[in-house]
């Protein structure tokens, strides 16, 4: 048998349910890797490994008792650490909440709690989940398995890293513009950005409420599922969230119609990936999908309209910290709103208030118009595109990123720069459809490439089902020995 | 373009300081430069989606959280109070 901790989720539960080895088995081969390879990869904020092992040890004796046990019972799971989990930290991998300790759960967690998940820990990020690379993060800063010495992505950098090392089978994840996909671009899994209101938001840190949602990320195709499956569905303490219920997959394309938007495999997108993703389409095409050439013309302005929705509503969110009820404070000395000042300054990091100054700006007097309004109104424009393209194709693949993973400090002095790597990815939170990365090969440095499936609102099966027959096809997909 | 950086940074509650200023100020204007790449549309209309409403939860009484759980990440508590710097004289 293979070592526990590298096994898929989907390999643990089955050994799990014949009751060949026990969760307690599984969770401290797990914690071991842990300890053995985090100190190259440092996925993790902080570790819940004595937790971990007792609540193993409660599972097994479930088990044992004949006792019914959830879906995900036994097997670990890794989570961002923007998610509340009650008596854990929740960092967002800021000094400004460093020491915040939750004191609730997250519906996300409840989830897993219910279905029995082991939480093994809490994953480091970009911070506040401000990111495309992982290198903004406070505490932490989270390496390619793949490659040491270039960035795992972000801003779920961690949970990336630690299911692309085989930490965990999988791990949690938060997407605002592609945080769950592009980091699984960059790692080589499959990461699933939900539609926006199939995953209850309540607990998730708020960076960008209209456009935040969280994600499985996961080595297969069916451990993303399983943990989507588990996590999915209304909740009556997030308002946007929606009835669901998630009706399973398959793995054959045949007569479904799989459009290629030609304003993504233009001059920005490096050669060796359009050249692998056209190769992932002919696949699929051969499994008997019917490509379709579509347009998506509004993708040229994405990137702004993005930009500034995201900052406008971050700089509303982050106004909560003013060191009063959590958090950093800073000055307490000197009055009010020297309090403020002093606890915004020392305790956000640069990209932090960047984001926080542009939405203050694109909201200020006098230019709402010019900025926030015609963002919105963009905003309805690229809906409206989508709602087309779907009519006359039933999924859209692109690629999810269009350069492989980059040297640390390579994009840190160029924002612009660094903010093109989300260009992939945005349309699909600023029309809230679901969009998954699968993994389609390597670039000449080894550094892997990944392809973005979109699909209609509440379709995840649509997406699921051609990432699972692309996945069959090849054979699966490579795992980094670390 | 001109940014004025000190006003902005005002309106965000944070400050900048002086040998970051330039910096910063640069940084803005090619995070404006950017996202002001937007096409002229008529911005008219409403800018939330009206058909995609939310759903309010029945308004039956739930227990809360505990006071002392809440109140248990703030930096400054007195009698199951937050504390604040003074602000009247």
């Amino acid at each position: 048998m293979d070592k526990l901790y590298s096994l898929s989720a989907t390999s643990m539960k089955e050994l799990l349910d014949k009751k060949e080895v026990s969760s307690v088995e599984i969770t401290k081969s797990v914690i071991e890797r842990i300890e053995k390879t985090d100190k190259d990869i440092n996925a993790y904020i902080s570790y819940n490994f004595e937790n971990a092992v007792k609540q193993a040890q409660e599972v097994d004796e479930k088990r044992a008792k004949g006792e019914t046990v959830g879906a995900l019972a036994g097997i670990p799971v890794a989570v961002k650490d923007n998610i509340c989990v009650k008596n854990l930290k929740a960092t967002c991998a800021s000094k400004m909440l460093e020491n915040f300790v939750a004191p609730y759960n997250a519906t996300v967690t409840e989830k897993l709690y219910a279905n029995d998940a082991i939480i093994i820990g809490k994953t480091t990020m970009d911070e506040f989940a401000m990111g495309s690379s992982g290198e903004n993060s406070a505490l932490a800063i989270a390496k390619n398995p793949w490659n040491t010495q270039r960035v795992p992505g972000g801003s779920s950098s961690g949970s990336a890293a630690t299911v692309a090392a085989s930490q965990v089978p999988f791990a949690l994840g938060s997407d605002t513009g592609g945080s769950i996909r592009q980091p699984s671009a960059f790692t080589g899994i499959v990461g699933l950005k939900p539609t926006y209101g199939a995953v209850s938001r309540y607990g998730l840190v708020a960076f960008a409420s209209s456009l935040d949602q969280i994600g499985p990320m996961a080595r297969t195709v069916d451990d993303t599922a399983m943990l989507f499956s588990a996590i999915c569905g209304r909740d009556a303490k997030d308002a946007t969230s929606k009835n669901y219920t998630f009706e399973g997959y398959t793995d054959s394309v045949k007569g479904m119609r799989i459009g290629v938007p030609k304003e993504y495999y233009g001059e920005g997108v490096s050669a060796v990936v359009k050249e692998k993703v056209y190769t992932a389409i002919e696949t699929l095409k051969a499994q008997g999908a019917e490509i379709i050439n579509i347009s998506l013309p509004s993708t040229e302005y994405a990137l702004s309209a993005y930009y500034i929705i995201a900052c406008a509503e971050a700089s509303s969110n982050l106004g909560r910290y003013d060191g009063v009820k959590y958090g950093y404070s800073g000055n307490r000395t000197a009055g009010l709103n020297e309090m403020y000042e002093s606890t915004r300054s020392e305790g956000f990091g640069d990209e932090v208030k960047r984001r926080i100054m542009l939405g203050t700006y694109v909201l200020s007097s006098g230019y709402y118009d010019a900025y926030y309004k015609r963002a919105k109104m963009l905003q309805q424009n690229i809906v409206k595109e989508y709602n087309e393209a779907f009519k006359l194709c039933d999924v859209i693949l692109t690629p999810t990123s269009p350069i492989t993973a980059f040297n640390f400090g390579e994009k840190t002095d160029n924002q612009v720069e660094m903010y093109a790597a989300d260009i992939c990815t945005v349309t699909v939170n600023i029309a809230g459809l679901p969009g998954i990365n699968v993994p389609c090969g390597f670039d000449s440095n080894n550094l892997p490439i990944g392809f973005q499936i979109i699909g209609k609102k509440f379709r995840e099966s649509d997406i699921l089902t051609v990432a699972k027959c692309y996945e069959k096809t090849v054979g699966g997909f490579a795992v980094k020995e670390f | 373009m001109e940014i004025n950086i000190k006003h902005i940074a005002k309106l965000a509650k944070l400050s900048i300081p002086e040998d970051k200023l330039a910096k910063f100020e640069t940084e803005m204007q090619d995070m404006i430069k950017m996202v002001e790449n937007l096409p002229e549309i008529p911005t008219g209309g409403a800018v939330i989606d009206e058909n995609d409403t939310m759903e309010l939860r029945e308004d039956v009484v739930v227990p809360s959280s505990p006071r002392d759980e809440m109140i248990m990440n703030a930096p400054q508590t007195a009698a199951g109070c937050i504390l604040i710097p003074k602000v009247v004289e």
